[in-house]
Parts: C-alpha cells; sequence; structure tokens
C-alpha cells in the first residue's frame, strides 16, 4: 500500500518543532522547580510523542535517539533518577539535538554535520549515565517483512470465543470478515451449540464457535495475528490440511445452508458517501501562511476593487446605488479586518525562546540574570513576528554582555547581584513597540561619542544630545565592545540590528542612563501587507500617507506660505514644526498650486509637516512593494492601485523623518540654526 | 454507510497518518486530541471504532476507556489502544480498562489499517 | 431500535427496526424469547435489520433452536442486505 505522507510529515515537523520548544519551557520550568511533577509529565509527553510520531514515518535517528531520551525521561517520572542542574542541561542539549534531527528531516535528506553527530554520540553517552541499562544503540524500526508470495494453502481455523468477547467490543464475525480478505473462505461452520439453556442464556455473553477452511497464500504467523486482540478469550487452532477437505467434526446444530454460494470475497462495497461528520481538529485550523497570504492578496484586490466602485457610485447620482456599495464598502473593510487578524500571532512564544537564550547566556558569562517578559499577549504580524527573532536575540545577547555588569560590580555599585533583563511589547499609534531593558551600567556616552569621532561619523565639535551620541552605535562599523567575547563580537554589529528592523518598516532607538541601565525600543508596523493611508495629490500625481502616521492637516495660507517656504518651519500652535515640500522633494515640475495644505506626520517621537497641493481623503490600500529597480528610492515605501487604475506611490513617512533629523544633525553644527525637530 | 473511525491522539501528524491511511480504505474518520475532546466527541454521532493514544493532555487513554466503558452507546465499541514498547504495564491497564486490542508505536500505516480491518471493515 | 408486533389467529408477526448487535439483542431476547411458543408460527421480518453482529447472530440461533423445542413453525420474511451479508459470511442462514 502506497499512502502519500508527504504532507503528514510536514505536519510532523512543525508539530515537533512545538513540542520541542514546549519541552524546553517545561524544562526551563523544571528547573526552578524540581518538584514540579506537570513540567516532568509535560517534558516526558514530548518526547514520547516526537518518537511515536517519528516512527510512523520511518525516521530511524529521531526515533532511536529520542527512546533513550524518554527512557531516562521515564526514569524521572518514576523519581528513579532527580532533577538536578546537570541533567536539566543535558535535556535542553537533547532537545537541541533532537532539533537538528528533525531540520535534517525538514531540509529533505541533507545528512548531519559531523559536529552534530559527535554531538548526538556524546549526548548518548552522557545519557547512558542516567540510565545505565540502556544499550547505545539506536532501535531500528521494524518493519514489518512482507509475506513471500508463498503457494496458496488450506487452512483450516478452528475457534472457540469466550464470554466476554462482545463486551470487550469484539465482533467474532469482524474476524471472519477480515479472513475473507486473506483467502477465500471454502467452509464455514458455526457452531452454536455451546448456546446454553434459556434461563442461562445471556445474550450478551458469547458462545460461538467457528470451523473454517479457508485457501489463502498467508502464512501460519499472518493468520494467527488475525486474532491478536482476542488471544486471550478465544481458543484458536490452526492447521494446514491437505487438498481433500476434511468433514470438520462438528457436532453443532447444522444451519440449514440457503445462501447462494460465495465466490471469492471482496470486502464489502464502500458507500462513498459525503462523510456527515468531519474530522474536526480541536479548535483550529492548520493553515498554510502561502494560502492566508493568497487570500490577503486576494481581499487586498478586492478593497481595491471595491474602492473604484465606490468612486464610479458617487459619480452617478443615484442613491440606491451609492448606498449598496457604502454597504459592501464595509463588509470589504471588515473582511480585510478579519484576514489580517488571521496572520496576527501572539509575540508571546518568541519571547519566551529566549528564556533558554538568557539561561544559557548567563551561565556562560558567569552571571546571574533575570529575564522578565510582559505583553506576551501583544499580537502582531506572522511575518514579523518571524524576522524580528534574529534582532531581538542580538540585542539581547548584547544586553547580557556588555549592559549587565558581573556580580561584583553590580554589588560594588550597590545593586542587586542579580541582573534583570526584560522584553516587553505593546500597540502604540498603530505599531507595536517592543522593549529591551537592562538594569545594567548603561552605555558610556564619552566613548561613544570618542569613538564616533574616530570613526568620522560625528564632525569634532558637533553638538549632540544624549540620545544622538547613544544611537549613533546603531551606525555601521560601529562596535563599542571592548573586549571581544564570543558572544557579541562575532561580527554582527548593531547595524545589522537597525537594517533588519528597517527593512520590517520599523524603527529602533535606544535610551542609557548610567548606572541604571539601557532601554532599546523597536517599533514595528502591526502588519506588512496592508496600510491605511491618507491620500494626498501633487499635481496629477497622488501619494498615500500611512494614516497612522498622520496627526493633522492644515490650510497653508498664503503669508504662512512665504515665511515658511523661507524658513522651512511653520509655527504650529506655537511649536516648530519642520517642513517637507513633497512638490520639491520629488521634483514635480510646474508652479505650485495656488492653494497648498500642510499634513501633519508623527513617527516615533519626531513630528513633521508635509506640503501638498490637495488632500484627497482616507483609502484602505493594499501596499504592491516596489521592485529592486526602485531599491534606492528614499522617502517611497511602495504602491498601490488607486480605484481608477491610477498608481499612487506610498510615503516612507519614518525614511522622510530621518532625512529631516540628518538636515538637522548637519544643520545643528551652525548653533544658530533655527532648525529643530519637534519632539 | 461507511464505518467511522475515532482517532484520538495528542499528536496531529499521528492523526494525520492514521487518518490518511483509513480514509484510504473507506473509512470515515473523527478526530479528537485528548480523551475529553474524545469524550465529546462521541456526544450525538455514531462511532464504530475508537484508536486512542495512552499519554495525552487533559485526559489519558486510560481514564477515557474507562469513560468510554461507561456509555451505553460505546461500552461494546471496540477500542485500539496506542501503546510504545516501553509502556506495558500501560498496556495491561489499557486491557483491564477495556481496550484489547492495541497497536504499538511506531507503526506503519499498513499495520494499523489492518489492526483497524481485523475489527471492523469500511 | 425498534420492534413491531402483530399477532393474526395463529401466526406471530415480528419485525425488527435497527440494529441487531450487542448493543440491542438483551432487549430483542427479553422482549422475542417469551413470543417463541406464544403462538404456533412466528414470522420475522428482518428487512428494517441496519447492522448485524455475532450477538445478533446468536440471538437468532437461540430463537431458532427455542421455536424447534416449543414446535413453533419460524420463518424469515424479510432480510436485509445487513442481515443477508452476516447470514451468508457464517454459511449459515437460520430459518
Amino acid at each position: 500500500m502506497s499512502i502519500n505522507l508527504d504532507q503528514a510529515q510536514q505536519t510532523f515537523i512543525v508539530e515537533a518543532r512545538e513540542l520541542l520548544q514546549a519541552m524546553e519551557q517545561s524544562l526551563l520550568q523544571l528547573e526552578n522547580e524540581p518538584d514540579d511533577q506537570d513540567a516532568i509529565g509535560a517534558i516526558f509527553r514530548a518526547a514520547h510523542t516526537i518518537k511515536g510520531s517519528a516512527g510512523l514515518f520511518g525516521l530511524a535517528p529521531i526515533v532511536g535517539f529520542t527512546h533513550i531520551v524518554e527512557d531516562v525521561l521515564d526514569r524521572l517520572r518514576d523519581g528513579d533518577i532527580a532533577v538536578d542542574a546537570d541533567l536539566i542541561a543535558l535535556l535542553l542539549k537533547c532537545g537541541d539535538h533532537m532539533l537538528e534531527l528533525i531540520d535534517v528531516v525538514a531540509s529533505r535528506g541533507e545528512a548531519l554535520t559531523p559536529a552534530a553527530l559527535q554531538r548526538g554520540e556524546a549526548l548518548r553517552e552522557a545519557l547512558g549515565v542516567y540510565h545505565p541499562l540502556h544499550a547505545t544503540t539506536a532501535d531500528a524500526v521494524t518493519a514489518k517483512a512482507a509475506d513471500g508470495e508463498s503457494a496458496e494453502v488450506l487452512w483450516h481455523i478452528s475457534l472457540r470465543f469466550g464470554a466476554d468477547v462482545y463486551r470487550n467490543g469484539m465482533d467474532p464475525l469482524s474476524f471472519l470478515r477480515y479472513l475473507q480478505t486473506l483467502g477465500q473462505m471454502v467452509q464455514v461452520d458455526t457452531l452454536t451449540d455451546s448456546i446454553p439453556a434459556l434461563e442461562n442464556f445471556d445474550p450478551e455473553s458469547c458462545y460461538l464457535g467457528f470451523e473454517i477452511d479457508l485457501r489463502s497464500t498467508a502464512s501460519h504467523a499472518t493468520l494467527n495475528e488475525v486474532f491478536d486482540f482476542v488471544r486471550d478469550e478465544c481458543e484458536v487452532q490452526i492447521t494446514a490440511v491437505d487438498e481433500a477437505p476434511i468433514n470438520p467434526a462438528s457436532t453443532g446444530t447444522e444451519l440449514v445452508t440457503q445462501a447462494e454460494p460465495t465466490h471469492r470475497s471482496t470486502a464489502p462495497q464502500r458507500v462513498a458517501t459525503a462523510s456527515e461528520a468531519k474530522p474536526r481538529d480541536g479548535n483550529y485550523v492548520r493553515v498554510n501562511a502561502d494560502k492566508l497570504d493568497e487570500l490577503i492578496n486576494l481581499v487586498g484586490e478586492l478593497v481595491i476593487a471595491s474602492a473604484g466602485a465606490s468612486l464610479l457610485a458617487r459619480s452617478c447620482n443615484h442613491d440606491p446605488l451609492h448606498e449598496a456599495t457604502s454597504t459592501v464598502s464595509g463588509l470589504v473593510e471588515e473582511i480585510l479586518d478579519g484576514a489580517l487578524h488571521l496572520r496576527m500571532i501572539p509575540i508571546g512564544d518568541t519571547f519566551n525562546r529566549f528564556r533558554r537564550v538568557v539561561r544559557d547566556v548567563s551561565q556562560e558569562l558567569g552571571k546571574d540574570i533575570d529575564l522578565l517578559i510582559s505583553g506576551a499577549e501583544t499580537e502582531l504580524d506572522k511575518t514579523v513576528v518571524e524576522k524580528i527573532g534574529d534582532p531581538l536575540m542580538h540585542l539581547l545577547r548584547n544586553a547580557m554582555d556588555h549592559g549587565i555588569e558581573s556580580a561584583e560590580a553590580r554589588r560594588a555599585a550597590g545593586k542587586s547581584s542579580k541582573g534583570h533583563l526584560s522584553l516587553n511589547a505593546y500597540h502604540d499609534s498603530g505599531s507595536i513597540v517592543i522593549e529591551i531593558a537592562d538594569d545594567g551600567a548603561g552605555l558610556n556616552r564619552e566613548r561613544i561619542l570618542e569613538k564616533a569621532q574616530e570613526r568620522g561619523l560625528v564632525a569634532s565639535g558637533a553638538v549632540l544630545s544624549d540620545q544622538e551620541i547613544y544611537n549613533l552605535i546603531f551606525e555601521a562599523g560601529f562596535s563599542t565592545a571592548e573586549a571581544v567575547t564570543n558572544l557579541s563580537g562575532r561580527g554582527v554589529g548593531m547595524d545589522v540590528v537597525k537594517r533588519n528592523i528597517t527593512l520590517l518598516r520599523g524603527t529602533v532607538d535606544l535610551d542609557s542612563r548610567p548606572g541604571q541601565g539601557t532601554v532599546v525600543r523597536i517599533r514595528l508596523p502591526l502588519t506588512l501587507a496592508i496600510i491605511n493611508g491618507f491620500l494626498v495629490g501633487i499635481d496629477q500625481a497622488t501619494y498615500v500617507i500611512p494614516l497612522d502616521m498622520v496627526q493633522e492637516c492644515i490650510e497653508l495660507d498664503e503669508p504662512q506660505r512665504d515665511s515658511s517656504r523661507e524658513q522651512g518651519y511653520l509655527d504650529l500652535r506655537g511649536e516648530v514644526l519642520p517642513l517637507v515640500h513633497l512638490r520639491d522633494h520629488f521634483n514635480h515640475e510646474g508652479p505650485a498650486a495656488r492653494r497648498q495644505n500642510v499634513v501633519v506626520v508623527r513617527y516615533a517621537e519626531h513630528k513633521a509637516g508635509l506640503v501638498v497641493d490637495d488632500l484627497l481623503g482616507e483609502f484602505q490600500t493594499v501596499i504592491k512593494p516596489l521592485g529592486k529597480l526602485f531599491g534606492a528610492l528614499r522617502g517611497i515605501s511602495g504602491s498601490t492601485i488607486l480605484g481608477s487604475g491610477a498608481v499612487a506611490l506610498i510615503l516612507d513617512v519614518p525614511a522622510l523623518l530621518n532625512q529631516l533629523v540628518q538636515m538637522e544633525a548637519r544643520t545643528a553644527q551652525a548653533p544658530q540654526s533655527p532648525l529643530v525637530v519637534a519632539r | 454507510m461507511a464505518k467511522s473511525v475515532l482517532v484520538v491522539d495528542d499528536s496531529s501528524s499521528v492523526r494525520q497518518v492514521v487518518g490518511i491511511a483509513l480514509k484510504s480504505a473507506g473509512y470515515d474518520v473523527i478526530e479528537a486530541s485528548d480523551g475529553k475532546d474524545a469524550l465529546g466527541k462521541l456526544n450525538g454521532q455514531k462511532v464504530h471504532l475508537i484508536i486512542s493514544d495512552v499519554n495525552m493532555p487533559n485526559m489519558d487513554g486510560i481514564t477515557f476507556v474507562k469513560e468510554v466503558k461507561k456509555l451505553a452507546n460505546y461500552k461494546f465499541t471496540p477500542i485500539i489502544m496506542l501503546t510504545t514498547e516501553s509502556q506495558e504495564s500501560k498496556k495491561a491497564e489499557g486491557q483491564a480498562a477495556g481496550a484489547k486490542a492495541w497497536v504499538v508505536k511506531p507503526f506503519q500505516p499498513a499495520q494499523m489499517l489492518a489492526a483497524v480491518s481485523k475489527l471492523i471493515l469500511p | 431500535m425498534s420492534i413491531t408486533h402483530e399477532t393474526t389467529d395463529d401466526t406471530a408477526r415480528v419485525g425488527i427496526e435497527g440494529e441487531l448487535t450487542i448493543y440491542t439483542v438483551a432487549e430483542l431476547a427479553a422482549a422475542l424469547l417469551p413470543q417463541v411458543g406464544a403462538a404456533a408460527r412466528l414470522e420475522l421480518d428482518l428487512s428494517q435489520v441496519t447492522e448485524m453482529d455475532g450477538a445478533g447472530l446468536q440471538l437468532l440461533a437461540v430463537i431458532e433452536r427455542e421455536a424447534g423445542i416449543n414446535g413453533t413453525a419460524l420463518s424469515l420474511t424479510g432480510q436485509s442486505q445487513a442481515v443477508t451479508q452476516t447470514l451468508q459470511l457464517c454459511r449459515g442462514a437460520a430459518l
């Protein structure tokens, strides 16, 4: 029988990774509370399930290794061995190795690296200490040898069923039916002579016996196996008989044979019905992420199409049509929200993964560090979650390595010897903010400045705020590590962290207080697929500004226009608001429109005014990424198609603001410069 | 009407493999992720055979079998336990509870199909 | 499962609807066995039986045996596919 298990194997890989994750969490839990039986149970179950499922797919290396782990866990569960730090460390490494083995399966046939093989061997040996009896050889999956095509034999099978057979859920007839699939039932005699007299007859007890002649190529062992499940309560005799059919010594009631002679039996015909009882998998449905993306893409098109329809409806004076399209728009919006929500997953899983990292790294560094997690339930787009893992990892390692001091240094500074790291996530004005905070020594302002000047990142004599200095560490080629350790100093600088975050349309900034610690704040969009946009027009072109960043719109009157053009900023209720003239920025030729408007945008703590011709209103839109060709375009993050079919560019507000900040940094060197980015 | 089999296992890949094997032979398959879930699924639909794992969260397989044996509509329904070679004691416990059939994990899909076919044909 | 029952003159007609299995044999035995011998003729209609197993077969065998003991003439007036298949399987079409 060939059954295509590819898809199921994919499920297995996903599931095994989740189980290993759960196993790791429980191990860490167990480390804190060595008596936690639930944790031990969960760890055992994870290993057990992985082994069992791996066996289904014939993944012998996983089965073999996990089997040994499971044995040790079994002893742990039975209390034969005790929880200690060494055991936890060993089991954590075993989990890592299992993940390696699973990754090999996931990458289809790529072999384990020699180093990984060696690790596996070392772990087997180490596990042997906890389970001295266990040989280190892997149990191979026992593949059932197929019965060879042997000659047909006439078998005589004699069956006497015990009283409890029905009560145990067994039907003697089902074994007969199964025998039919193994060969030709030449003769069947049903024995009913054991049925007691009426007063002792219990209809739920079994009194049946059968004498069967079966012509089959199946071996004695195969036939014998048929009765495995009733072995305890059924007398079974299977003998090969000569060709001449013997007359079974039956003394039972010979039931009158009335049924037509049976032909070589086939299994009863299947009724292919649309199953009424559809399998339901808990409360969750596992859906391929690609399908989800496809759906969201379609919903995006739907949003555009619906906007187009609304536009048209508005242009023809037809109230019912107008009403209908607005109902459709409302529903489309809800579908969009729902579709986007499907992709949202809590950040907690990613956060929890770092518990292990913090544990391992702090041990490696000989520091005592606690990780506090909050906001784990905060949701964001799956793609963002997947891609934020590495930058977060790097920031955490950096904080542990360079941020948090050694226990002695901490005590000397009057702090508790235990260092604290915290990971926090929360929603803020349409984005998600992730904070990584430590209570370490804080950044060394002078060293950073010195180094930045050394590298030519800052002109000597430039006046920079503390925060600007701190954020210099995200500049390319900047590394403050005084001693390159094997953790942070691995060539991945903070600039890479920043670049990865920027690629997610996010920003990162850092705040530090000497002696008190450092906070790194990452701000990310909730989703990468769709934005609520605010449409603005310059000449005939339309631009989209992410609505989350729009604070307000103001009309620019004639006198203001002149003064603001000169100064480059606007007096917004006493606040200095730097302006960006998009017309100039994007090189639109021709005279400015008679009326101009300012869209006040804010991102993180920066605020600016974008000067445009027309305000066209809100528009929900699907982001179509720009091709590589436009990669160098600054200030544009993507494009979209309007209901009218025209293309509109989506403004990259963070980039625009950044440009402004840089401009300010340059002009700030001239002390009289009035241009200050409003904070 | 095809015979339906309830597959109870906390591993969705095990359920999937068993499901593929059984569906390919013409059975209807209903899935449940643990004993508690399974008891819920038994409510209101006809199930002709139950396949249950032993070690599961919420309600383990042994407890589940004991509960099934209390249900008037299911006390005579055949139950196949999924055991492992390291769980001999669990196998005995399962049999005592009323699950007389078992399949040892890891199993090949064909082995599972054979075990089910001995007890009911589709 | 339900049982229909009617007696005319010397003939008892019994019909079984639904399962003739371990889940129903206790009830069926309690209802049917006393009928055997009560009338001279017993007609069993199994055309509405949806499922039949070993326990059902066994009950039919007992009814047949008791009919013989009591001198009741037993006849089968209808059998569903489930019944036919089962009887064919064990080569015993009782009745």
